[in-house]
């Protein structure tokens, strides 16, 4: 293979570390993408890959390998568990600034802003990556800034805030989900919506038995980031009559998109409706669980689920 | 490059599962091997039909057909070095049945090794041939290598959880091979023959494979030592001695060394290391072979040794093995861990001799080598830390690989203990089996008469894999 380096001048100090990446694809394992799609190209191994051939010239920057390399949600968690130490969103990062300058901006998923917009611009006060601003007639997104946290989507009132491509992280492909889940579940009591910090799922890309899940009692759903929990996510379980909802979200020090800290107010502003209701406040719950804290998440939804139990359906 | 009728295949799997676009198609021509190569087309079948209508148009049109499960063969298996149509069968990840009455489980090759795990927990069992890779690797992938990994030693390889399968043939034809019995005395056993294949005599849609119980009692040991050649003497006298090890590890100074440079582990930086396993349902059972295991450690001059039930202290054991890989990768900015003449096994007794003769020749060669690996079923892992940037330390590597290789031979070992042959290995595989590769031959021609399935591979892979093979890395000229 012949060294054809362009004119990447962002990327091409990554040079060696993509080289060094061994490839051993461990990193499916952590990306919802991979998870959604079941695609290798959705993988990260996919856009180190790409970002090599970038550099290598065997890769012609197109919109496709824009696509590709402007869908990322930022979790890091590819990063975290890299064996080789590789850097993965930062290159990702300086390939998005390369691309942008080609004009190849993604959008990948990217948020955007639909002509609803009605300008109130409480997103650009919500974003933590300081990727919106005004330009006194639209809202514009920095492609490279946004990390696809999805806050703005949950602050836009007029619903203009949009991610293209959501990979299933979408509050109405959550819905159904829920949804789906009650309806083919006979035991079906709660759904636990995760952050994908929180919640160390494993690759879980295989279909089990139907004889394995029948008798599940709960569904787990990755929402991305617990800054994107608002209420009426939140509520939809109880309209197929859930027990409980329980929310699982990084500790406030860990989380890069101050989601925290949002969701706690959330949750919070459920419970106070659910006392004004007369139903228990408890069914609403949300747990901390730091990356990777398997055992941790595990004994929350034990604990929930038990309490549930307890508490019986809601009359 | 071959035209291929994307429309007949968009009829066949949908046009959500089919992929065309050069971005794609780069992607789906590596994996974790030091190989690349373009394909035509990914396809992701999601039923048996659609693979035998893949296959039936394949075999017409003289289409190279490669199946793909994780991505994470390590020798090349799956990059399309004559182009062709990319089967990706992570589509097809249905776990279909575990019966527990008769100890058996049938799954689509899609399915992931942790995942059938996962499953298979709850009932208190397990698929023992656990590669390291268990996390990404599929069971097709690993039918298809004859995976296997640290705890083969007691529990074999995938080879030997294997009762039964269905497979596509090159013409589309089902057949189904093997039974649901533990035994099958009669025929050619041709389910094992598609084992260790590498995808070139059929597909794999479905698979039936035995499980075996969790182990209720599981003790972690580890001895040091202050040459290698009492660590293999040890080696080869725990497994003369009838003990039952469910692990058993060498790592060598290069590797010890490696991880308290990079990962600051502060190991005792001895010539060798041993850790050892035993498991059982019955504590007394355990103890009786860990303490086999320890007084024979003793014996060969064995040194802090020490054993442990308590999985904290277990972990705390294994950390040093566990940290080898993101240790070498970060070894040397400089340097890329590639993965080349990574599992070679030679007989027990030959084992000490075999890490000496790698550290031997990479001084040779002034590469880094390291020696380890699952030393109780005979295999022993290296990989190559080089600048693969320049063109003689690719050379420097070949020759080193080759003398390996030759070592290995001569003292009646195999090439590849676990991770197959693919492209980088068929050198020394052609050697090894010079007198049956016409069987080999034949049986494919029989097969699969238009040579489509995963063409150039295993004994018709190039035997020069530096300059016959497109590298992935960027190399100097």
């Amino acid at each position: 293979m012949e060294n054809k380096t362009k004119e990447f001048k962002h990327l091409e100090k990554w040079q060696k570390t993509l080289a060094n990446c061994i490839r051993c694809g461990y990193c499916y394992e952590h990306c919802p993408m991979f998870k959604y799609t079941g695609w290798e190209s959705d993988a990260p191994r996919a856009k180190i890959i790409t970002a090599f051939g970038l550099l290598s010239g065997e890769v012609e920057p197109s919109e496709s390998v824009s696509q590709k390399m402007f869908s990322c949600f930022y979790c890091k968690r590819c990063e975290a568990a890299c064996s080789s130490g590789v850097a993965l969103t930062d290159i990702f990062t300086d390939a998005k600034k390369d691309l942008v300058e080609m004009d190849l901006k993604g959008p990948g998923t990217t948020s955007t802003t639909k002509l609803t917009c009605a300008r109130c611009l409480i997103c650009l006060k919500a974003c933590p990556h300081e990727a919106r601003s005004y330009d006194g007639k639209n809202i514009v997104v920095d492609p490279v800034k946004c990390q696809a946290c999805g806050i703005c989507i949950e602050v836009c009132p007029a619903g203009a805030a949009t991610i293209q491509n959501s990979f299933g992280t979408d509050r109405n492909m959550l819905m159904d989900r829920a949804s789906n889940f009650f309806s083919t579940h006979e035991a079906a009591k709660a759904i636990i919506f995760a952050c994908n910090w929180s919640y160390y799922p494993d690759l879980q890309a295989s279909v089990l038995p139907d004889a394995e899940t029948r008798d599940k009692n709960y569904e787990i759903l990755v929402n991305m980031c617990g800054g994107r929990l608002e209420p009426q996510l939140l509520m939809a379980p109880f309209l197929y009559n859930a027990w409980g909802v329980m929310a699982a979200v990084c500790p406030e020090d860990k989380c890069d998109h101050k989601g925290n800290v949002r969701a706690k107010k959330t949750i919070e502003s459920l419970k106070n409706t659910f006392k004004s209701i007369d139903i228990d406040p408890e069914r609403v719950r949300l747990v901390e669980i730091k990356a990777g804290d398997k055992a941790k998440f595990k004994a929350e939804i034990d604990t929930f689920m038990d309490n549930l139990n307890k508490m019986g359906p809601i009359r | 490059m071959k035209t291929i009728d994307e429309e007949k295949l968009r009829q066949i799997v949908g046009d959500a599962n089919i992929k065309t676009d050069p971005s794609d198609l780069y992607i789906y021509g590596s994996d974790s091997s030091v190989h690349h190569a373009m394909p035509w087309a990914v396809v992701r079948p999601k039923t048996t039909e659609q693979v035998q209508a893949v296959m039936r148009y394949a075999n017409e049109n003289l289409i190279p057909v490669i199946a793909r499960g994780g991505g994470s063969g390590m020798c090349g298996q799956t990059v399309p070095v004559r182009g062709g149509i990319i089967l990706d069968m992570k589509g097809m990840n249905k776990i279909l049945e575990i019966n527990l009455k008769d100890v058996y489980c049938r799954v689509e090759p899609g399915v992931v090794d942790d995942d059938l795990n996962l499953a298979l927990k709850p009932h208190g069992m397990f698929f023992p041939p656990t590669p390291a890779s268990s996390r990404i690797a599929t069971i097709g992938g690993e039918i298809a290598n004859n995976a296997s990994g640290v705890r083969s030693v007691k529990y074999g390889a995938t080879r030997d959880a294997v009762l039964g399968m269905k497979v596509v043939l090159p013409n589309g034809d089902l057949v189904n091979l093997g039974a649901r019995t533990r035994v099958e005395a009669s025929g050619y056993q041709l389910h094992k023959l598609m084992v260790g294949s590498e995808g070139t005599l059929g597909i794999v849609v479905e698979a039936t494979l035995s499980f075996v119980p969790i182990p209720e009692f599981r003790c972690m040991g580890i001895a040091n030592f202050n040459t290698l050649k009492d660590a293999g003497e040890a080696i080869g006298s725990i497994m003369a001695s009838g003990a039952i090890p469910s692990m058993l590890e060498l790592v060598d100074d290069v590797a010890i060394k490696a991880v308290n440079k990079t990962m600051n582990l502060g190991l005792k930086e001895v010539a060798a290391a041993l850790i050892f396993e035993a498991d059982g349902m019955v504590r007394e059972a355990v103890d009786y072979e860990i303490n086999k295991m320890k007084a024979i450690c003793q014996k060969h001059n064995g040194e802090d040794i020490y054993a442990s039930y308590d999985p904290k202290e277990r972990d705390k054991i294994f950390l040093g093995r566990k940290s080898l890989f993101p240790a070498l990768s970060k070894y040397d900015d400089n340097l890329a861990s590639t993965a080349l003449a990574d599992d070679m096994a030679v007989p027990y007794s030959k084992m000490a001799e075999m890490a000496g003769k790698i550290h031997e020749i990479a001084d040779k060669y002034g590469i880094v080598m390291t020696a380890y690996g699952h030393c109780g079923s005979g295999c022993m892992h290296t990989k190559i830390l080089m600048d693969t940037k320049r063109k003689d330390q690719w050379e420097s590597a070949r020759k080193a690989i080759t003398e390996v290789y030759d070592y290995v031979r001569s003292v009646n070992g195999t090439t590849s203990a676990e991770h197959g042959i693919g492209l980088s290995k068929a050198e020394s595989f052609k050697i090894e089996k010079a007198d049956s590769l016409h069987l080999l031959a034949l049986i494919k021609k029989a097969v699969d008469p238009n040579n489509i399935l995963n063409p150039g591979k295993l004994s018709q892979a190039p035997e020069d894999w530096v300059t016959a093979t497109n590298l992935r890395y960027s190399v100097n000229s």
